[in-house]
């Protein structure tokens, strides 16, 4: 019974964790990006 | 150690602790029952948005000072903060998006907070398009101000937008006057996250500061 209940709440939360994915893959590869410029702009001078 | 390389170490360690905000979100975190795994997307895209606005407070305050004192740091702190600022927009502008789809039904809306929003971003860019054109330091400096103006005056309106206009972007749910409408384990994600992306951004202008030095030099010489 609580097993039931358990897997009909969770039926109930949206499946979108690929949109958060993609989010943190894209935040992460902007600002590590930049700062991967900054050090090859400081490097090169 | 020069400034460059204290920024460079700065930066690194904000980009460690960014992983570690990923891991605090994803498996210390709970999922938020409506909006499902989504709704993570969260803490990194309010912290972002939070300084792609406090970059252009800092560079409006900047060129303010700028204008009455003429000394040229302020305007060197201004650009290295547009330069950073642009970078937490387009952040703010691509996830945005992102988390809109699921949640919206839609990836954009031409809704008050996220027109001005896109407007603080082609400020930023009209910024450094504008240093980039103007080769009199003195000149630039001077029109670089009266943009970096214009921005600090639409920052406000950005953050009440939704309070101004019926939106579908959410309003404030911690940065407001009554208490934060946020459960307390959640809000320590997002104060966690807040302050990586302020490590991140001293650390990016510390470098951004220390390249326009250098480049300046590399002139007069």
């Amino acid at each position: 019974m609580a097993d039931g209940v358990a897997s009909l709440l969770a039926l109930d939360v949206p499946q979108n964790g690929g949109y958060m994915v993609a989010a943190y893959i894209v935040a992460a590869v902007i600002l590590a990006g930049y700062a991967l410029s900054l050090y090859r702009r400081s490097r090169n001078r | 150690m020069t400034l460059a390389q204290r920024g460079r170490w700065v930066t690194l360690v904000g980009l460690i602790l960014l992983a570690g905000v990923y891991v605090r979100a994803l498996a210390f975190t709970p999922t938020e029952a409506t909006q499902g795994l989504a709704q993570k997307i969260y803490y990194i895209h309010v912290p972002a948005a939070v300084w792609a606005e406090m970059s252009m407070i800092f560079i409006g305050l900047a060129s303010v000072f700028f204008l009455f004192l003429k000394d040229p740091r302020l305007d060197r702190f201004a650009e290295a903060s547009a330069q950073v600022g642009v970078i937490f927009a387009l952040v703010v502008l691509t996830t945005g998006p992102i988390w809109g789809k699921p949640i919206w039904g839609t990836w954009w809306t031409w809704d008050a907070r996220l027109t001005l929003t896109l407007l603080l971003f082609f400020i930023y860019l009209g910024y450094l398009v504008l240093r980039g054109a103007i080769t009199d330091p003195g000149l630039r400096a001077r029109y670089a101000a009266v943009i970096g103006i214009c921005g600090l005056v639409l920052v406000p309106f950005i953050h009440f937008s939704v309070l101004m206009f019926r939106t579908l972007h959410p309003q404030p749910i911690v940065l407001k006057p009554s208490a934060p409408s946020l459960p307390g384990v959640m809000l320590v994600t997002l104060l966690f996250s807040f302050g990586v992306f302020t490590i991140l951004y001293i650390g990016f202008v510390m470098q951004t500061y220390a390249i326009a030095v250098a480049n300046e030099t590399q002139v007069d010489g």
